[in-house]
Formats: structure tokens, sequence, C-alpha cells
């Protein structure tokens, strides 16, 4: 039962098509992301939920309920800037209290609530600073406490950890994750970082040029990329283009030029035997072996590169025409491996994703 | 000029120019200081200077004869205190009338996100202040004259009689609309700078917490704008008290403000140091708003820390 419904939802600004023909549904107590590059329409669509933006077609629903032309006030969704838009002249106590104000609550139940707001956050005896004496990080619980506070049904975040520095945002990554769980509160995310979406999220709506394309758990989004861009936007990719030769149930072999390889047929339309598609390979996902006759390789290839990363060890090896990534844990009992050495590249066929 | 130059600290061990950045960017102000110190430090010196001679008709430098007794006849003239007191009310008077009248202007001014749409806005806001402020005084006396459209109009209609027309200039009234309109530019202008830099994502920020639009402007909005109504207001005051030619034209010498009085002691009476005491005590009332702006601006940013 969809609790967030968008449907058919286009947003024109003049010449710019921003979001185009979007349909999502989202659950009750969801942790939802929108994902893609920038100037893909994600904040749009938060936007246009938010009350901001009024779409140019289509109809949003909450909870059955057409919201699509409410003013934001009377939408009952909170919203975290990227900036965290803490009001400069209140301090964090009057910030906290701002929407309890407008809900004519009394003195005393707003002490309460805001008390219990800064608890939660962890910024008790912030009460009287204001925002110029605070941290990225702070601001962001500021912000996050404010919204919090009026108990709103959505919660929206629009690329919230993007001004904080790498140690912080990690932390933070994990941070709120914890505070949406406890609370329960459906939560739709917004960020270009494929990482945090992947950590965070329970589904994930990949957005390029306005348009959603695909939509999945972060499993299916990483492990089962419906298209080139998906499988190249998240994570590390190698995609080898093929032909494909032979479609028998549930597997396929592709030819990669040199060699052929076997493959799991994707899910969806059958796949028609000569079409041109690529071959998903991630990095984590090649082993490396030398050249041997035990056991026939997927491909061989000739180590071009080699680059160490610390936690593990990343080669570029030539093979089937093109360079392949291959990373490699930094352990003992795996071998190293030098430029120019001849190698053979094993997956497990299960590994091999075919992308249309 | 030397002097300046000398003053400078000589350069400290770096090679080539010999100038490190630091003092070169002092160097950039010097025009300003040499500028300002001919035209504004020395002659304002001067008339200090002068409001302490004995009056002395048609002697115009100062002498070395010290006496306080210019400053003992302004304040013990109570036409001299009601035109300070008529002064500083004209300056309130219009200060208000102008931030109310220009706040809503600059605000939409600020609002108007089409580049087009807003630079056509400010130039109409600029083109009043292309012409002479004389030329646009007799503008305004056509429309508010006792033969003015106004009247004239309200003739027509029957509301009034020819001898009994509606006074709208040659008084309080005339100098203040004279002064609003010579104002009103540069307070929307200090009013548009402000409204603008307000991130637009705190009225939105207003407005998801549950703040109707009006809320939003008044909770958000319009106490952020704080600074640019303080300046502005300011600014519009001391423009307004120190302004001979509005009260002069619009005023016909009636409205006997401060600078009024300067003009007939030092014009017509040739009374050069009683004129100086009265431009000091206009600025001693300049500085007194200056002082009590930084002392609210203190405050709030006292609060802000
Ligand atoms: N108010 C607006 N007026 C005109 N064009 C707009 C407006 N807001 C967004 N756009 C355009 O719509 C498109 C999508 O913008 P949007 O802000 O939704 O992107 P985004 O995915 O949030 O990008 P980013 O990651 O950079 O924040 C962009 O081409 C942008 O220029
Ligand atoms: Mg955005």
């Amino acid at each position: 039962m969809s609790y967030v419904e968008f449907q058919g939802i286009s947003k024109q600004f003049g010449e710019t098509l921003a979001v185009e023909d979007l349909d999502i549904s989202i659950a009750q107590g969801e942790f939802f992301s929108l994902l893609g590059p920038s100037g893909c329409g994600k904040s749009t669509t938060l936007r246009m939920l938010a009350g901001f933006v009024t779409p140019t077609t289509g109809q949003i629903h909450v909870h059955g309920r057409d919201i699509t032309r409410l003013p934001p006030e009377a939408r009952d969704i909170g919203i975290v800037f990227q900036n965290y838009a803490i009001f400069p002249h209140m301090t964090v106590y009057d910030n906290i209290a701002f929407g309890l104000v407008e809900r004519n609550m009394t003195k005393r139940d707003i002490r309460r609530k805001v008390e219990a707001a800064l608890e939660q956050v962890g910024m008790s005896g912030y009460e009287r600073r204001f925002e110029r004496e605070l941290s990225g990080g702070q601001k962001q619980r500021v912000a996050l406490a404010r919204v919090l506070v009026i108990e709103p049904e959505i919660l929206l975040l629009d690329e919230p950890l993007s001004a904080l520095d790498k140690k912080m945002r990690e932390e933070m990554k994990f941070w709120i994750k914890e505070i949406q769980r406890s609370v329960g509160i459906t939560t739709i995310y917004v960020t270009h970082d494929q990482s945090e979406a992947l950590t965070m999220s329970d589904r994930i709506a990949v957005m390029e040029g306005g348009r959603v394309l695909q939509v999945g758990t972060p499993v299916e989004i990483y492990e089962y990329p419906a298209s080139r861009f998906v499988a190249e936007f998240i994570g590390e990719s190698n995609l080898l283009s093929g032909r494909v030769q032979e479609v028998t149930d549930g597997r396929c072999e592709i030819d990669l030029g040199p060699a052929a390889v076997p493959a799991q047929a994707p899910s969806g339309a059958p796949l028609s035997e000569g079409s041109e598609v690529a071959l998903l390979i991630r990095p984590e996902m090649i082993r490396l072996h030398k050249v041997s006759e035990d056991e026939a390789p997927m491909l061989e290839g000739r180590i071009a590169e080699e680059v160490y990363q610390g936690s593990l060890r990343r080669y570029q090896v030539e093979t089937a025409g093109q360079k392949l990534t291959v990373e490699v844990a930094n352990r003992p009992d795996l071998p190293l491996r030098s430029a120019g050495e001849a190698v053979a590249l094993y997956w497990n066929t299960e590994s091999g994703v075919v992308v249309r | 000029m030397t002097e300046i130059a000398a003053t400078t600290p000589a350069p400290v061990k770096s090679g080539g120019l010999g100038l490190r950045q630091s003092q070169f960017k002092w160097l950039l102000v010097v025009p300003l200081i040499v500028f300002f110190c001919i035209f504004f430090v020395i002659p304002v010196g001067l008339i200090f200077a002068t409001s302490f001679n004995p009056s002395a008709i048609g002697q115009v430098a100062p002498t070395a004869d010290i006496t306080l007794e210019n400053y003992i006849r302004f304040f013990s003239r109570s036409n001299y205190l009601m035109a300070a007191g008529r002064s500083v009310v004209l300056g309130v008077v219009v200060a208000l009338v102008t931030l109310i009248v220009a706040y809503p202007m600059a605000f939409v001014i600020a609002k108007t996100r089409h580049p087009g749409r807003n630079t056509t806005l400010l130039i109409l806001v600029l083109a009043a202040m292309q012409l002479d402020m004389v030329i646009r005084l007799y503008g305004m006396m056509v429309i508010l004259g006792d033969n003015g459209l106004i009247n004239q109009m309200l003739l027509g209609l029957g509301l009034t009689s020819e001898d009994a027309p509606v006074q709208l200039m040659y008084n309080f009234l005339g100098v203040v609309l004279g002064l609003v309109q010579f104002a009103l530019p540069f307070m929307i202008l200090t009013l548009v700078g402000v409204i603008r830099g307000i991130d637009p994502s705190l009225e939105e920020a207003a407005r998801a917490l549950g703040a109707s639009r009006r809320r939003a402007f008044f909770r958000v909005t319009l106490p952020m704008s704080m600074p640019g109504i303080l300046s502005g207001s300011l600014l519009v005051f001391a423009l307004s008290i120190s302004s001979y030619i509005v009260p002069a034209l619009m005023g016909g010498f009636r409205v006997g403000v401060l600078p009024i009085h300067i003009f007939q002691q030092v014009a017509e009476g040739a009374r050069f140091q009683f004129g100086a005491t009265i431009a000091v005590i206009l600025f001693l009332l300049s500085a007194g708003a200056i002082a009590i702006y930084l002392r609210v601006g203190a405050r709030r940013s006292g609060g802000l820390a």
C-alpha cells in the first residue's frame, strides 16, 4: 500500500523540462532515495512534494489525499535543506520552537518539546546559541530537530550531507539513518552520492535528465542495473560490449570478440540472439590467476597498470581489446601482480550481468 | 600628501618592489584619504573653529578669539531650539514615510527573478534620480501648488472654493512630500540589496514549518531586513535634516528647519560664526543618529553573539 504517490508528474521551467512523467510510489516508513547526477531533477521532485513548486502535469497523493495544489504550510511535510536554512536571527531554541509556535502551543508544551528534540539530536545545552556559532554538523542536527519536533508525516532531505567534510559525512550518514529508524518516519532523501544512497536507503530511484531510470533496493540497483547509465553511475563498473550469441533457459553466451563468455540472462523481455548488449562485471567480482591449463578462464589478459589504494589494489587489465578494472583485497595470501604480467581472469557466471 | 607618504611604514625585508601585499593595499586608499582631508575634514574643522569665534559680521576666516557666546545664543533662543526639534521631527517623519512607501517596492524588485523585468524596475527607480533636484521639485509644485493639478481637480469637483485651496505645500506636509520623493530611491536601493541577500530557503523553511506566506514574512523576512531598514532610515534621516533646497522650495521658507536658519545667517546676515554654530549642531544631530544606529546595530548583533 503506497503512502506517497507521484502520478505522471512533470515540471517545465520555461524551456527546461526538469521532471518528465514521473511515477513513484513510496511505502509508509520507507527510506527512499532519489539518486542522480546534478541537474537531473531530484530537487525539483522533492520541492513539488514539499509544495514549493507546482507540477505542470500530474498529481501527488499522500495517504490517499491529493495534495498537488496545497500550499506548503498545509502539507505536514518537514524538509531539511542542503544549507540547513537555520534562521540566523533566532537562537537554536527559537529555531526549533518555530513550527510549534505556528501550531499555537502553550509556552510550557513548547519548552518540553524543544528540550526533548534537542536531547534527541544530542544538542542539549545549545539553546542560546545562534546559527553562526554552530559547526556544520551541529547546524545539521538543529535543522533535523526543528523538523522532527513538529512530527511531520514525511521527512524530506535535500543533499543534507554535501556541505560536510568526509569524516563528518560518514558519521552523519549512520546517525540520520538511526534517527529515521527510531522515529519510523517516511523519508525521501535526495543525493548525487551513490554510496550514501546505497548505505541508507530501503529503495532508490535512479534519475537522469528528469526521468526515473530504475527503482529498486540497493542490491537490485547495484547488482542488476537496468541500463548502462545506472551501471556506470552506481559503483565502479566494467562494461564490455558484445553480442548475444546464444540464449538457453536463464543463461546466455555473450560474444566479446576474442572470446565468448557465459552470463546470466536478464529478467524481463527475453534477449534476442545477435543483439548488441553490454556485459557488466564489477571490479571486485573478478579474480586474477596465473595462466594455467587447469580450468578455462573467462578471459585472458595482461596487467597494464597497478594502483595501491590501501585496503585494496586496483589493476587495469588489457583484455578483449578493452581495459578492465580489477580490485583485489590487500591480503598477504593474495599474490601481487606486476605490470606486463599475463593473467587469467575468472568470475562466477552470476557476476556477469547483461545490460541492454 | 608628503606627510601621508612619510607615515607609510618603510618596506620590510622583501626585495623587488619592496612592498608587501598588505602595505600595497593601504596605498590604494591614499587617494580617498587625501580627498577626504581636503574636502571634508579641513572644511568641517574650519566650521567647528569658526563656531567658537565671537560674532563679527562679514568675518569669514576663523580667528584666535574663543568664546561660547554663539552656543549660548542658540540654546537660549526658543526659535532655534524649535528649529532643531522641527528638523529632527522632519527627519524621523520622512524616514518613516519613505520606509513605508519604499519597502513594498523594494520587496517586489528583490523578489523579481526574471532578469529583464528586474532591470526595468531598477531603471525606473534610478530614473527618478537622473533629474536635478530643483527640476523635480518644480514638477511636484505643478501637482501640489495652490493652482496645481490636485487643487484644480478639487475645485472642478466643487469640493473647495477658489480662495481656499487645500494647502499641500509651503508647509510641513509639502516639505515631507518633497523629501520623500527625493529620498525614495536611496531607501529602495538600500532595501533591495538587503532583501535580495536573504536566502530564499529561509522563507521556504518557515513555510514548511507551518507558517503562512504572511507569517513567514513577519517572522523571517521582515526581521532579516532589519539591517537595511536601519541603515536606509539613517541615510534618509541624514539626507532630510541636512537638506536646504527642499524646505526652501517646498516649504517656501515657512518651515524653519536648521538648514534654512544657516542660510539666513550666512547669506542674509553674513554672520558666519553663528551660521557655523547651527551647522555644528546639525552635524551633531546626524552624528547622534549614527550613534543610535550603531548602538541598535550592536545590540542586535550582540543579541546574535
Ligand atoms: N526555479 C527554476 N527555474 C528554472 N529552471 C529551474 C528551476 N529549478 C530547477 N531548474 C532546472 O531544472 C533542472 C533540474 O533542476 P534540479 O534542481 O531539480 O536538479 P537536481 O537534480 O536537484 O540537481 P543538483 O544535484 O545540482 O541539486 C535543471 O536543469 C535546472 O536548471
Ligand atoms: Mg538539487
